[in-house]
């Protein structure tokens, strides 16, 4: 591991290789689930093969693909931006800030404004509130403290989930169903067109992202290195914030709060293939995507009928593996 | 000729702490400096601002007669290198890849072009550390971790060097080489200004003394001229004084 230098060459083997990955998951999970659907009766167009396959199946893979994609990527890029291994969206309490946003649309009943979804506009003003108020608070002396960014994370992670349960408190019945249903975190029912804008913003986000990687490994071993090092800092951390809140909103909008992906799947990028960010952020992107649409697939046959939704069975994959990072961290 | 470094009435406070009141000096290549000072009397700080990392209160600091502010993150890097007390050590980087990174401030393209890799393997022959270039740098020793940074700078080819107490965690035989490899950078044309509490090692390597005391430069010395005026050291402590080796250089001792 780590012997062989960067190449063009390793780089895209490893890139082609999650790639693969990724398309194969696209292919394949679509078909599994409780009810059987036969591929020639989809092909024929025929009832109710058709409609499950297309407005059910694909669409739940795609959201899974390009959410847990999302989550893996900011955990990836968080982890640069904050030189802290264990910052995520999760941990940071970004999430719940993206949470707290969409209830409150949903309490609100506020459908769009100027034609974009409410609930998007909401939970990317909580993820960018969040990110930076915990920036903020760990902000000492020119450097970003671990242990601050920790406790203000987990201390924001509980007032947002407060806010939370006081919103769900006071609206009426209607409304905190439809609250309930998405805090459970499942990636059930969406539409192609929300799924379309999501997926433009997911693309255009990575590739800046993508083509910033090499200040991002700068930046991970240290701020000053890396301006040192002609890293226009300034620039490249504000595009940092803007993208990470957009992925994280976008992600935790359409899907709900997912925890756990943007962790786990970073730290086996990093350990199993390259901590360099043209290599760890492409990847993670890739594996995330993977991950979180398989757990999705995992989630609707383990108790079918009933459903068990994506965030659940991420969290229980998720939470031992946090857990043994923490033991061999501290 | 302009000087390649003037600084000239730096000031920098933390909030109500006033570290820098009007600190200034100027230097040229193939001056190897020694800066000075008692713990918390800035001189990290004005490295810092040097460098262009931190934004000086008031006063000014010229590269080859040019504003600093004026120069590009990048343009910056390719002529001046800063090297912190330390860095994020425990990602699992290669030697070989934290040395490259000294190459940001020349790339365009998203991969290491040849001449990149070519200056990398250069400066890691220089440092001696050729021979663990694919080693994780978390593994290496203090020393052996000094030896890539230095790398990491040289690969950066600046014309001004800031080093932060590049000593620090070394022993004896890795503290000469140290400076000596600095000693040599510096012969070889480029400004090396260092931060160190080792006065012996400065005398013995560097060309000249700066002591940043209450906040201002209070005595700027070439090291042939340190031992008939040591006003510098009574800056510092008043439990050393100076004596001469037999080879006639100053020298450092308890009283």
């Amino acid at each position: 591991m780590g012997r062989v230098s960067m190449t063009a060459e390793r780089s895209t083997g490893w890139i082609t290789g999650c790639a693969v990955l990724f398309l194969l998951g696209a292919l394949l999970l679509p078909w599994i689930g409780p009810s059987a659907v036969d591929i020639q009766r989809v092909f024929a167009k025929a009832a109710p093969d058709y409609s499950i396959f297309v407005q059910l199946r694909i669409t739940r893979t795609l959201l899974g693909l390009l959410v847990g994609g999302s989550l893996a990527l900011t955990g990836g890029l968080f982890q640069a931006m904050l030189r802290d291994s264990l910052a995520t969206p999760y941990t940071l309490g970004v999430s719940a800030g993206a949470a707290l946003g969409a209830v409150t649309t949903l309490a609100l009943d506020l459908d769009s404004v100027l034609g974009v979804p409410a609930l998007w506009i909401g939970a990317t003003v909580g993820a960018g509130v969040v990110l930076a108020m915990v920036a903020g608070a760990s902000w000492k002396s020119g450097h970003i403290s671990g242990v601050r960014l920790l406790l203000t994370g987990i201390s924001l992670n509980s007032i947002c989930s407060a806010f939370i349960l006081l919103i769900y408190g006071v609206v009426r019945e209607r409304r905190s169903f439809s609250i309930t249903q998405w805090l459970l975190g499942s990636i059930d029912s969406v539409s192609y067109s929300a799924l379309g804008v999501f997926a433009v913003a997911v693309v255009v986000s990575s590739i800046v992202l993508f083509r910033q990687a090499r200040a991002w490994n700068l930046i991970a071993v240290g701020e000053f290195w890396a301006a040192s090092r002609g890293v226009d800092l300034q620039r490249v951390m504000l595009t940092g914030y803007i993208c990470g809140s957009i992925l994280t909103a976008g992600a935790i909008a359409l899907s709900g709060p997912i925890g756990f992906v943007g962790l786990v799947v970073p730290h086996l990028v990093r350990s199993r293939i390259s901590a360099d960010n043209r290599l760890l952020l492409p990847c993670s992107f890739l594996l995330g995507g993977v991950l979180l649409a398989a757990c999705d697939t995992v989630g609707r046959i383990v108790l079918a009928p009933a459903e068990l939704p994506a965030g659940a069975v991420m969290a229980v994959i998720g939470g031992p593996y946090l857990i043994w990072v923490v033991r061999r961290r501290f | 000729m302009t000087d390649l470094l003037d600084a000239s009435d730096i000031a920098f406070a933390y909030g109500p702490n006033v570290i820098l009141e009007s600190a200034g000096f100027s230097a040229r290549g193939g001056e190897f400096v020694a800066l000075l000072g008692l713990n918390g009397a800035g001189k990290s700080t004005l490295l810092d601002i040097l460098a262009g990392l931190r934004a000086a209160q008031s006063g000014s600091v010229r590269i080859d007669g040019r504003t600093l502010s004026q120069w590009s993150a990048r343009e910056r890097a390719q002529i001046i290198s800063h090297l912190p007390q330390g860095i994020r050590g425990e990602l699992p980087f290669t030697v070989e890849q934290i040395v490259l990174m000294g190459r940001y401030a020349y790339a365009d393209e998203w991969f290491e072009s040849d001449e990149d890799r070519r200056q990398a393997t250069e400066a890691m022959d220089r440092m001696q550390c050729l021979g663990y270039r694919h080693r994780q740098y978390h593994t290496l020793s203090g020393g052996e971790r000094q030896r890539v940074l230095l790398a990491a700078c040289l690969a950066q080819q600046p014309k001004i060097l800031l080093f932060d107490e590049p000593s620090t965690y070394l022993d004896v035989q890795q503290q000469l080489q140290c400076f000596s490899t600095l000693a040599a950078i510096a012969l070889s044309g480029a400004l090396c200004i260092a931060v160190t509490h080792d006065l012996n090692l400065a005398l013995a390597h560097c060309t000249r003394l700066l002591i940043l005391h209450r906040g201002k430069i209070a005595a700027d010395t070439a090291v042939t001229e340190a031992a008939r005026d040591p006003k510098w050291l009574s800056l510092l402590t008043e439990g050393m004084r100076l004596v001469e080796t037999p080879e006639g250089r100053p020298w450092v001792v308890y009283r």
